[in-house]
């Protein structure tokens, strides 16, 4: 059921990315209507903190998992190999409002949810003895499915927002291993740093 | 030339030397001169003719020939040329001409030019064959695997007939064009144009640098006898990557062998700083503008995410990954086997790892040859411990398969072949749902499913049949296989109401492999009726009314089901009495008989009915011969013999019990047959160092007899207790001890004595330790009589305490000990003697001493109070009061008459004749009892005369020349001054012998017989007068100072009480130390005796 969400997951994110890429991110209009399938969490504020709480704790050791699995040179050279300079990564301001830092917070999960996925595609094909790795791999990526549910729920519930656009990192598939390793990495070291803040934003 | 040149220089030496030079040099350049003209005029007649007729071929077809034009012959001048080839032939040309290409041989051509004519000689072997310059039709490069691929056009059609063609192709690198190889391809002319293709696979990626190809070639006919040359090289092409501005390292994700070498660059627009490979530096080499490789020998197998390469420019670093691997291996044990015969499952061991995973992962591929199938090995996503293993359908009416399992990766391939008959490899599944059901108590039918389609051949089914408590036994059944996968089989040969515990497994014939063992199933067979009658016994009640009748639980393989309930008969001649049955698990009746003959019957019923009776009689047969015995076991069991009877004529029976209970008492009984004469009893129920009896009772006509009873135990023990003592008695001498038994429940064993130890000692200090160990002031008494209870302890100390110790022990080791302390009684008899003895012995003593003392008053007044002169009575030693109380000064005597004491003159023997005037006779024999000892010759009694003395003193030449007898008197102190300094003694005797001498006279050493004066000397001393200064010195007789200190005269004291035994004691001089020496010795009393 995990390796289905992992190859699914990216998937739709994907084909969802086409329809909205290089695209502005409207808002839904404030008298669109906004429905979810399940009601939402009635303390879902805290359950969006414990995630990213959850994610932040981890997102370090991710990392340093990831990097190491790709053999030398990257362990020591992460500044050159791994710098979080991600195009097109979406914007954080921490002290926007709560819908805006949502929406904010939604473009950025979506991103890395898309990212991760790609990643763990690539590991499994490229490590598939790091067991280790596709796991927290695979937690994280679960969590942030968790997330993105969450802030869309608060959203809807709350500022009645039922559709944000957002955009995807480049698709990996067609590039070559050393790319797929270095943009992982460089991936990996942006969200460490982003969520961070995020974290520490709610 | 030159030749001539030495033929005119020859003669040139015979010639005076100078002049002779100067003549051979004009001669010299004469001829130079000559000969140049010659040459001249040839030339130019040559050059007013067509001259240098070459010919060329690019074909072998045709012939180009060209020559040089004659001199003033313009360029459109039109020459004639004949050749003679068998059809003389001529042609109007200009200056070439193409010919037809001739045949073999000499040909000579005719050129005309106008009017001049020039001949030539033309032949094959003056041709040359330059070919056409080949022209390359396409360069296109895979710069996926760096191959650059060539094409072109051998042009084969024009020539006339099939040769081999060489062709060279050169590879540059670089826009400076280094030459990176130089290969030769070869090819044949077959009379037409031939494409031709050629590729290279470059070492170094085509994306790095440019790359340029040129082509020529050399056509090797061999029946062309003329020159042959390469063609000129074709125009160059080249191939390069058009690169975006991005900076990339090529080859990008490139699978190699491990152990090869590889060149890696990076195309950029930046500046290199430096490359890695991992985490190791690599050297750069510098290509076109900032582009750099580098090249790995010898890569070593890389990790599953491969080998990265990185180039590392200022901020930031580009790369590759290589994967180094191995080919596949051969799949190693290849085997295929069906386990249903409608799948045959094929497994193998991949061997080597190859380095390689995910995509570059091996695949493998299994074909079978004569269905042509192939199936594909997919792999899990989720990597496990793999099992190498694909499933191929089995084909209908084939049993034969050739197998091909193909190994790939892109670094090669590898495969493996198996011919496998699957009917003779089937390993069968695990046998499932096993059943089990009744056939009768003893057989039940197993059946069991078994999947596969065997209706074609035979199995082998082994079932394991396990009953509790007993070895498992295997029984092999074949059977003929079945398209519905049920089998059924009976098992019989099964005990009644047991369980069994059944499982099944399964093989095929031949056999291949046994399949793994179905789950166990538990069955318990149906009942039976018992097989035999209990084992019974029986026992008359004390007061004898009642008989107790016992009866042991058959074993499960007799009872044959549950025994449910007991029925017990007794029966007599006359009558049957059925008595009530008797449920289950109750193993005793009581039956209340009113004589003695009776049989007893019990029956023992289950479910199913009864077993046979098993009777005994009541009847007990009296024996008065019975003695009881003892036994001792061997631990677990105690062996029982007695000897044959033919009277008992039936069994034997042994019955036991614990001694301690009360009867009657029975614990177990066994039946032993009546021709046995021992038994071992063995029992769960045995217990060291308790003690049993055991009874054998012996079988006659239909009665039992008592035969034997012992007493006795599987193992004996150490006692636990010790015998409890206690002091009967005590004396001074003696102490009397008794003792009680031990309870045998605490004997353990057969008591086998006593052990008494005693010893002195208190309660607080004596330990009594080491009994063992053979102390010496410990006794110890055995006492192996075990009937004796009491110890009486003679020859004791009296009121002495005495540690007393006592410990039974057993055949099984010593008990514990009890101790006591006893203290012996005073003996008073003894104390009286003691104080009796000592006081009597003073007594004796005393009146002994007494009665010696009185009758040896007398010498013992000699001895102890002797007389002593008073000196009053000697007028002599009157001095004047007023010179004695005056002036000290004055201490001569005044010489008065006066009747001496006696004087006592001892002479020594000497041969110099006594000087008769100091002969003197005392008239008073002091002691005349002693002196008849003293020989008359050697005891001279003489008088007192200073005169003569003094004439001696002045005269001592004569003394010496003469050794007449002299004088000497010795104070009683000085006795040992001779022994100082014998030799001197004369002198010093003159000295001393000054002042006054005493009474007492001792004998006159000659200086002649020192030795002997010294012997005297000893023996003289008696008493000494008082009066000699010499003598009264402080020091001890026995110190040489006493002799020494004659120089010094002194006066200690008053010379008037001369008449004392004792000295004066002078006052204490601090100055002579040695005072302490000069007191009275009692020794001298008896030195100083009468007789001496």
């Amino acid at each position: 059921m995990k390796v289905l969400a992992a190859g699914v997951v990216p998937l739709l994110l994907v084909l969802h990315w086409k329809h909205g890429a290089g695209s502005p991110i409207p808002i839904t209009p404030v008298n669109a209507t906004c429905a979810t399938r399940h009601p939402c969490h009635s303390n879902l504020m805290n359950q969006i903190r414990n995630q990213l709480l959850q994610l932040n704790s981890s997102a370090n050791a991710l990392f340093i998992l990831y990097y190491t699995a790709q053999g030398e040179p990257f362990p020591n050279n992460l500044d050159k190999l791994c710098s979080p300079n991600v195009t097109d990564f979406p914007p954080f301001h921490a002290n926007g409002t709560e819908k805006a830092r949502l929406v904010e917070l939604y473009r950025i999960i979506a991103y890395l949810g898309a990212s991760l996925g790609n990643i763990t595609r690539d590991q499994k094909v490229l490590n598939p003895n790091a067991l280790s790795l596709h796991s927290k791999l695979n937690a994280t990526v679960d969590v942030m499915r968790g997330l993105l549910s969450n802030v869309l729920c608060r959203l809807c519930s709350k500022y009645h927002v039922a559709h944000v656009d957002v955009a995807y990192g480049p698709d990996t598939s067609g590039k070559d291993v050393f790319q797929k390793k270095k943009l992982g990495c460089q991936l990996l070291g942006k969200y460490k740093q982003v969520i961070a803040v995020v974290a520490q934003a709610f | 030339m030159m030749d001539i040149f030495l033929c005119l220089k020859q003669p040139s030496r015979m010639v005076d030397s100078k002049r002779m030079r100067m003549t051979s040099n004009f001669q010299w350049i004469l001829l130079t001169f000559l000969l140049l003209y010659l040459m001249n005029q040839v030339s130019s007649q040559k050059k007013r003719t067509p001259h240098d007729l070459k010919c060329v071929t690019n074909n072998l077809q045709v012939w180009d020939c060209s020559w040089r034009a004659p001199s003033g012959a313009g360029r459109g001048a039109a020459y004639e040329v004949c050749i003679e080839n068998g059809l003389h032939s001529c042609y109007r040309l200009e200056k070439n001409t193409k010919i037809p290409a001739l045949s073999p041989g000499d040909h000579e051509v005719t050129i005309n030019f106008g009017s001049s004519i020039s001949k030539f000689t033309l032949n094959e072997k003056d041709v040359s064959f330059i070919p056409d310059t080949p022209e390359i039709l396409n360069l296109s490069a895979d710069f996926s695997t760096s191959t650059l691929h060539l094409k072109w056009n051998d042009k084969g059609s024009v020539f006339p007939r099939h040769s081999n063609v060489i062709w060279e192709i050169k590879i540059l690198r670089k826009k400076n064009m280094e030459i990176v190889k130089i290969m030769t391809h070869n090819t044949t002319l077959n009379g037409k144009d031939t494409v031709h293709h050629w590729s290279w696979t470059s070492d170094m990626p085509l994306e790095c640098a440019t790359h340029y190809v040129g082509i020529r070639c050399y056509i090797d006919d061999p029946k062309f006898s003329g020159h042959k040359e390469w063609s000129n090289w074709s125009l160059l092409k080249n191939i390069s990557w058009s690169s975006d501005s991005q900076t990339k390292v090529f080859p990008q994700d490139k699978v190699i062998l491990v152990g090869s070498d590889i060149t890696v660059c990076c195309v950029t627009q930046e500046k290199v700083l430096l490359a890695l490979i991992g985490s190791t530096n690599c050297p750069l080499i510098h290509l076109d503008g900032e582009n750099v490789a580098i090249k790995i020998h010898n890569i070593s197998a890389s990790e599953s995410s491969g080998t990265n390469v990185v180039f590392s420019v200022e901020d930031n670093m580009f790369g590759t990954v290589i994967f180094a691997g191995y080919p596949p291996d051969i799949p190693q044990k290849l085997n295929c086997e069906t386990y249903d015969l409608k799948e045959i499952v094929c497994t193998w061991n991949p061997g080597r790892p190859t380095s390689l995973v995910g995509p570059r992962n091996t695949s493998y591929t299994l074909c079978e040859s004569f269905s042509g199938k192939c199936v594909r090995y997919k792999r899990a996503e989720v990597p496990t411990n793999e099992s190498y293993q694909l499933f191929f359908q089995m084909l209908s009416n084939q049993e034969i398969y050739n197998f091909t399992l193909n190994a790939r990766n892109p670094l090669g391939q590898s495969e493996s072949t198996l011919l496998v008959n699957v009917t003779e490899k089937v390993h069968p599944h695990t046998p499932t749902s096993v059943k089990v059901k009744d056939i009768n108590s003893t057989a039940v039918t197993l059946s069991w499913h078994l999947p596969g389609s065997f209706a074609k051949i035979k199995l082998l089914c082994q079932i394991e049949i396990n009953k509790t408590n007993s070895v498992h036994e295997l029984r092999n059944i074949t059977m003929k296989g079945v398209e519905n996968s049920s089998y059924l089989i009976a098992v019989d040969k099964l005990n009644p109401y047991t369980i069994y515990i059944f499982r099944i497994r399964c093989s095929t014939k031949p056999f291949w492999k046994w399949s793994k063992w179905s789950n166990e199933k538990q069955y318990l067979t149906t009942e039976a009726i018992p097989s035999k009658g209990p084992d019974t016994w029986r026992e008359w009640s004390s007061d004898g009314k009642n008989l107790i009748i016992y009866w042991k639980p058959l074993s499960i393989n007799e009872a044959n089901g549950k025994i449910l309930s007991y029925n017990v008969s007794c029966s007599s001649d006359e009558e049957t009495q059925s008595l009530s049955e008797i449920l289950d698990p109750q193993h005793k009746a009581e039956i209340q008989l009113d004589k003695n003959d009776y049989i007893i019957s019990v029956v023992a019923k289950n479910s199913v009915g009864s077993s046979p009776p098993s009777k005994i009689a009541s009847m007990e047969i009296p024996n008065d011969d019975l003695k009881i015995e003892q036994a001792v076991g061997m631990g677990n069991g105690i062996l029982l013999t007695w000897n044959y009877d033919p009277n008992m004529t039936c069994d034997y029976v042994i019955k036991w019990c614990n001694s301690s209970r009360s009867e009657p008492c029975l614990m177990d009984w066994k039946k032993v047959p009546s021709n046995s004469t021992e038994t071992v009893i063995e029992s769960d129920q045995f217990r060291p160092g308790v003690r049993y009896n055991f009874f054998l009772y012996g079988c006659r006509n239909q009665g039992y007899q008592l035969l034997r009873s012992i007493i006795g135990y599987v193992e004996e023990l150490a006692p636990t207790v010790a015998p409890n003592f206690t002091v009967e008695d005590t004396s001074a001498d003696s102490i009397l001890v008794r003792w009680e038994d031990i309870p045998v429940e605490e004997l353990r064993g057969f008591l086998r004595g006593y052990l008494f130890y005693f010893e002195k000692g208190e309660r607080d200090t004596s330990k009594m330790r080491g009994l063992e160990s053979g102390r010496s002031d410990i006794k110890v008494k055995n006492i192996t009589d075990i009937s004796q209870k009491t110890l009486r302890i003679v020859d004791l100390q009296g009121k002495t305490s005495y540690h007393l110790v006592l410990r039974a022990y057993t055949d099984g080791g010593m008990g514990p000990e009890k101790s006591m302390f006893v203290v012996t009684k005073e003996n008073s008899v003894g104390l009286i003697i003691a104080i009796l003895i000592p006081v009597a012995v003073a007594v004796i003593v005393g009146v002994v001493t007494s009665i010696l003392c009185y009758r040896k008053r007398e010498w013992i007044k000699e001895t102890f109070y002797p007389d002593i002169p008073n000196p009053e009575n000697c007028k002599a030693l009157q001095f004047q009061k007023s010179v004695c109380e005056g002036s000290s000064a004055l201490k001569t005597l005044e010489m008065n008459p006066c009747t001496p004491n006696n004087v006592e003159v001892l002479e020594t023997r000497s041969m110099v004749p006594k000087t008769e005037d100091t002969e003197i006779i005392s008239p008073v024999a002091e002691r005349p009892e002693d002196s008849s000892d003293v020989e008359p010759e050697n005891h001279v009694v003489v008088s007192y005369c200073p005169p003569v003395i003094e004439e001696e003193i002045a005269n001592p030449g004569a003394d010496e020349a003469g050794g007449a007898s002299q004088v000497i008197y010795i104070d009683i102190q000085s006795m040992y001054q001779p022994q100082a300094k014998p030799e001197e003694e004369p002198e010093n005797d003159l000295v001393g012998g000054a002042g006054y001498k005493p009474q007492m006279h001792l004998p006159v050493t000659s200086t002649v017989e020192d030795l002997a004066a010294e012997d005297d000397l000893d023996k003289t001393a008696g008493y000494r007068p008082q009066a000699n200064v010499n003598t009264w010195n402080l020091v001890s007789p026995d110190s040489p100072r006493s002799t020494d200190s004659n120089s010094e005269i002194v006066s200690f004291g008053s010379p008037c009480s001369t008449n004392s035994r004792q000295f004066l004691i002078p006052p204490k001089d601090e100055e002579s130390p040695k005072s302490s020496g000069g007191g009275w010795s009692f020794t001298n009393f008896f030195q100083n005796k009468p007789n001496d």
